[in-house]
C-alpha cells in the first residue's frame, strides 16, 4: 500500500501538504472542499461548511486555517468586496485536496471492507 | 450605521486586540465582518470568544517565530532571533540576580558545601560565555543598524526601536553604575578576595538585578530601604523591558544579509547551550546545596527563578531551533 502521501498528486506543487497542518488538517480539508465549489468569503465559507459537513468552524479556527492555507499557496485572496475578502482555491490547493481526499478514501475503503466482512452490512 | 451594528463593530474591534498588529492589518477588516455576522446570528458565545482569544495567541506565537508556520525563511530567522533575545533577557534577570546573591556570599566566605562551589563556578563560566556571545551578536547588529540609519527609507522604521534600545540600555547602565555603590559585598578593591569575580562586575550585576527580590513580599522590610533604591527596583525592570523591546524591534526590522542571519542563528543556539549550562549550575545550588547558611541558603524566590529560567530556556531553544532550520543556506532537515 502506498504511503499516506505517496500516490495521487505527487509531484504537483503543494500536493500532499495537508498532513503538515497537524490539528488544522480537518478545518483545512473542509475549507478547501468548500472553495472547490467556487470563491467564498469568511462567513459564506462558514455557512457552506456547516451545510455540507455539519461542522461549524469558529472564527478564530477558520482564520487560523485560512492564513496557513494562504501562506502555503493553497488558496489565494481576491480583491476585497465591502470589507469582505473572497478566497479562491489555487491549482496547488486543488492538487493537495485531491491527494488528501484520495488518502482518506483509501482508509475509508479499507475500513468499510473490513466492517462488511467481519460485522456484516447494516 | 445602525446602533446595533455599531455596538457589534466595537465588540469585534475589542476581540481583534488579541491579534498582533500585522495580522490585524492583513485580516482585520474581513475578520471583523465575520464576527459581526456571527454576533447577529448568535449574540453571546463564550466558546467563540475563547476560540478568538486562542487564535490571537497562536497568531502572536507565529509572529514570534515559535510555531514554525507561514513565515518566509528570513522573517522566520529574524523572528526567532528576536524571541531568543527576549527569552535571554527573561532568563538572565533572575539568573544573574541569583548569581549576584551567591557572589556576595562568596565574598564574605567561600561556601562550605562542594555543590555550591560547583554551582558557582559553572554559573560564572556560563555567564562569562553568555557575555562574550552577546557582544559577538551585538557587533554586526550595531554595525548594520548604524549603516541603515544613514539611509532615509530605513531610518523611519529603525528610529523607534533604536531609540528604545539606546534609552533602555543607558538607563540600566547608568542606574546600575550608580546603585552599585550600595553593594553589600566586601567591595572597595578591584578583585574581591576570596571572590570568584571582580568586585565591580559583581556589584554592577547586583545593582542591575536589584528588582528580583523577596523583599517585594515583605513591604514592611522593603519600606526601610532608601526611597531612591526602591524607585530603582521599579525603574530597572522597566528599563530592561524597554531595551529588549528595542533590540527585538531592530532585529525584526533590520535587513540583515543571509550570512549575518546564519551567524546570528549559530550564536543564538550557542547561547542556548550556555543557558542550559547556567541553569544546570543554578539547579545544582538550589536543589542540592541550597540548605547552606546565610546567602548560600536557597529560598522560595530561587525556586521561582528556576521555573522562570526553565521556561525562558525552552522558549529560546524552540525559537533558535526554528531560526537555524530556516536560516538561508542551512541544510534541510
Amino acid at each position: 500500500m502506498a504511503g499516506p502521501r505517496g500516490s495521487a498528486g505527487d509531484g504537483a506543487p503543494g500536493a500532499g501538504t495537508l498532513g503538515a497542518f497537524g490539528r488544522y488538517a480537518g478545518p483545512a480539508t473542509l475549507i478547501l472542499s468548500s472553495l472547490a465549489g467556487g470563491t467564498k468569503h469568511g462567513y459564506a465559507l462558514t455557512k457552506d461548511v456547516e451545510a455540507f459537513s455539519g461542522v461549524r468552524l469558529a472564527p478564530g479556527t477558520l482564520y487560523e486555517a485560512l492564513s496557513r492555507l494562504e501562506g502555503q499557496g493553497l488558496i489565494e485572496a481576491l480583491e476585497s468586496q465591502d470589507r469582505r475578502r473572497p478566497y479562491r482555491l489555487t491549482a496547488a490547493g486543488a492538487a493537495a485536496l485531491r491527494a488528501h481526499l484520495d488518502d482518506q478514501r483509501r482508509v475509508a475503503d479499507v475500513g468499510l471492507r473490513r466492517l462488511a466482512s467481519n460485522w456484516g452490512t447494516s | 450605521m445602525t446602533a446595533s451594528r455599531e455596538a457589534s463593530a466595537r465588540r469585534a474591534a475589542r476581540l481583534l486586540r488579541w491579534y498582533p498588529a500585522p495580522w490585524r492589518a492583513r485580516y482585520g477588516d474581513e475578520f471583523a465582518e465575520l464576527l459581526i455576522a456571527e454576533f447577529a446570528e448568535q449574540p453571546r458565545s463564550w466558546r467563540r470568544a475563547a476560540d478568538v482569544a486562542r487564535g490571537g495567541v497562536i497568531a502572536r506565537l507565529t509572529r514570534a517565530g515559535l510555531t514554525g508556520h507561514r513565515l518566509e525563511p528570513a522573517e522566520q530567522v529574524r523572528a526567532g532571533l528576536a524571541t531568543a533575545a527576549c527569552a535571554l533577557a527573561a532568563f538572565l534577570a533572575p539568573g544573574i540576580a541569583m548569581w549576584a546573591q551567591l557572589t556576595i556570599g562568596w565574598d564574605w566566605a567561600p561556601p562550605a558545601a562542594g555543590g555550591a562551589t560547583i554551582a558557582m563556578v559553572t554559573m560564572t563560566a556560563a555567564a562569562a560565555l553568555l557575555a562574550v556571545l552577546a557582544l559577538l551578536a551585538a557587533a554586526p547588529l550595531a554595525w548594520s543598524a548604524a549603516r541603515s540609519l544613514r539611509r532615509r527609507p530605513a531610518r523611519r522604521a529603525l528610529r523607534g526601536p533604536a531609540l528604545l534600545a539606546a534609552v533602555g540600555t543607558a538607563v540600566l547602565a547608568v542606574g546600575s553604575h550608580h546603585f552599585q555603590n550600595a553593594w553589600p559585598g566586601t567591595g572597595a578593591h578591584p578583585w574581591a578576595q576570596p571572590g570568584l569575580v571582580p568586585a565591580g562586575v559583581a556589584a554592577f550585576s547586583w545593582a542591575a538585578t536589584l528588582s528580583v527580590s523577596a523583599y517585594w513580599a515583605h513591604p514592611a522590610a522593603l519600606a526601610a530601604f532608601p526611597a531612591a533604591e526602591i524607585a530603582w527596583m521599579a525603574v530597572s525592570p522597566a528599563a530592561l523591558i524597554i531595551a529588549v523591546t528595542g533590540v527585538a524591534g531592530l532585529v525584526r526590522r533590520l535587513d540583515l544579509s543571509p550570512r549575518i542571519l546564519r551567524y546570528e542563528a549559530w550564536l543564538a543556539s550557542s547561547a542556548g547551550a550556555a543557558m542550559a549550562v547556567f541553569l544546570a549550575g543554578a539547579c545544582c545550588w538550589v536543589l542540592v546545596a541550597g540548605s547552606g547558611p546565610g546567602l548560600f541558603h536557597a529560598g522560595a524566590i530561587d525556586v521561582g527563578s528556576l521555573a522562570v529560567m526553565l521556561l525562558a530556556l525552552s522558549m529560546a531553544q524552540r525559537a533558535t531551533g526554528l531560526a537555524r532550520k530556516s536560516a538561508p543556506g542551512s541544510r534541510p532537515q
